[in-house]
């Protein structure tokens, strides 16, 4: 994982000019009679988008980042990008250490399986052994209140401990880099105030923390940077008040287009 | 509906891992190794969620070739009488093995898009989930073998000391059934017409196989057609085995080695190629 062109320094996480472009095809032909059709009529209807447009980012050692923007702006392909889900269309990538490589937390459940199959299952999905999971095993239960439930299949979970269980699993295994896509809207508020501690912890601990929330006062509580995401272009990037603060403007422009050119 | 582009853009390096760099068997080797725990977890939950919530249990791994051998002792030996002496076990030694190929193709041509969403959202090689379905099967295969040595048993048919050679037959069957598993799972991504095809197939190729018939049946002009079948040196291995207490000839074990890892460079070939961009589909 050694590069010499990060020797010396911090960022765990570099993108250089990242596009991730995907072809858009209208009523894709997912069957060989659909095949047939298209091929026979010499058309196939599609677009290309960038999902991301080039895109270079660094993040140091140690930060936490937080990720805003609207509805499809490209938060969620960025983080795939970073995970390794996604290999992107062109650019360079560099991460550093291990990461989390969990989109949504509990991606790797199987409701057919009871939580502590699933802990395991999990763990071994993020590329951890088994011998590391069974350590980890008490503690992840402890933290995530599960309790007697823990040897049920986890779809008589409800799902606030799905989720409870889900973040449990997804930090207590440690990781350089950790990605929290959209997670703490859900769970009651003491939940919600430990997994805050938690992540406290973790800053503490020097890790980095990517984190997508729409609730900008959360941002704006946690995060030492933010960047703003628009059509898959970094529009904003810095202060987590003042991107904050761009993306209401962003936002409001939207919404009242006549106010703000009358203001102008 | 979302997916890649096929004619990428200039690649600026992209990401560069330089352990993809290897060739393309010690990379299967190396990451099915690396993974071995997922894998078997897998494999596992495989036959787990199969058995699931059925009285019996995994118990079932081992009763249904039993009962299967029992209806299939009851008929060939009164119903249909072939005039081959001890005929359930000349069918047996062979059925178990195509089943464990058709059982592992059926079940693995799906396993990529069955698993989409979480290909979606983890990274981990996508080798893992046919290899997995390959290997709960193989748990299968080797039960099975347990009721076949009751039946000769009770039948009293020799047990030759050949039985020692079937690790061989079946180490050539399961890296043929990777390779065909590679393949259909990789296609199956693109048109899902695949795992029906894939139906077709296996049982037109049951009855082009001699499982139910002996070799010899087969009419003399004819024998060459059957010779392009690349699963017929394999099986051949485990009939001769167990039924006639025979080795086979070296150059039909070299035919079905080479059988098996054509099947393995090509499937696996294919489907590394294309593993980066399976996530666009599932």
């Amino acid at each position: 994982m050694s590069d010499p062109h990060l020797s010396g320094n911090s960022a765990v996480i570099r993108l250089e000019n990242v596009t991730q472009r995907f072809r858009v095809i209208h009523d894709r032909p997912d069957t060989l009679r659909a095949l047939l059709t298209t091929f026979l009529r010499h058309r196939v209807s599609y677009h290309d988008f960038d999902a991301v447009k080039n895109v270079s980012l660094e993040v140091p050692q140690g930060q936490m980042l937080g990720l805003i923007g609207s509805n499809g702006s490209g938060k969620s392909t960025l983080l795939k990008i970073i995970a390794g889900v996604y290999r992107p269309t062109a650019g360079r990538v560099r991460v550093e250490g291990s990461v989390a490589p969990l989109i949504e937390l509990g991606a790797g459940f199987h409701h057919e399986l009871t939580g502590r199959e699933n802990i395991l299952l999990n763990g071994l999905l993020m590329g951890y052994s088994k011998e590391e999971m069974r350590e980890r095993e008490q503690s992840i239960i402890d933290f995530a209140e599960i309790g007697d439930f823990i040897d049920a299949p986890i779809k008589q979970y409800s799902s606030g401990m799905h989720t409870r269980l889900a973040f449990a699993v997804a930090t207590e295994v440690d990781p350089q880099v950790l990605i929290l896509d959209e997670i703490l809207a859900v769970g009651d508020d003491a939940f919600q105030q430990k997994c805050f501690a938690r992540i406290q912890n973790f800053r503490q601990a020097g890790k980095t923390i990517l984190f997508v929330s729409h609730s900008m006062q959360t941002v704006i509580e946690f995060c030492d940077r933010a960047v703003l995401l628009e059509q898959g272009s970094v529009v904003a990037d810095g202060d987590p008040t003042e991107v904050a603060g761009v993306y209401h403007t962003l936002l409001s422009a939207r919404l009242h287009p006549l106010v703000h050119a009358g203001a102008e | 509906m979302l997916i890649a582009d096929f004619t990428r853009l200039p690649l600026l390096g992209g990401r560069h891992d330089p352990d993809l760099e290897t060739c393309a068997l010690k990379e299967l080797v190396v990451e099915s190794y690396r993974f071995r725990q997922l894998i078997w977890a897998l494999a596992l939950k495989e036959l787990k969620l199969r058995y699931k919530r059925s009285v019996l249990g995994f118990l079932w791994a081992l009763l249904n070739p039993a009962l299967m051998m029992l209806v299939l002792t009851v008929v060939f030996s009164t119903i249909m009488r072939f005039g081959i002496p001890h005929y359930a076990i000349f069918l047996l030694s062979v059925l178990l093995p195509w089943t464990f190929f058709s059982q592992s193709l059926s079940y693995a041509v799906e396993s990529i898009v069955s698993n989409g969403e979480l290909i979606k959202k983890v990274k981990v090689p996508k080798l893992v989930f046919p290899v997995a379905a390959v290997v709960s099967n193989i748990i299968n295969l080797l039960l099975s073998f347990i009721p076949l040595a009751l039946l000769v048993g009770a039948m009293r048919h020799p047990f030759y000391p050949t039985w020692f050679y079937l690790p061989i037959p079946m180490l050539a069957l399961i890296i043929f059934t990777l390779g065909m598993t590679f393949f259909f799972a990789a296609a199956n991504v693109y048109y899902r017409d695949v795992a029906h095809i894939v139906q077709v197939v296996l049982s037109a190729w049951f009855y082009f196989t001699p499982i139910i018939y002996a070799v010899d049946m087969i009419p003399p002009n004819r024998q060459w057609l059957f010779k392009l079948n690349p699963i017929i040196y394999v099986i051949n291995g485990f009939r001769l085995a167990v039924y006639y207490g025979q080795l086979p000839k070296w150059p039909s074990v070299a035919a079905s080695f080479i059988c098996a890892f054509v099947a393995l460079f090509i499937g696996f070939g294919i489907f590394r190629k294309y593993q980066d961009e399976f996530v666009f589909y599932v």
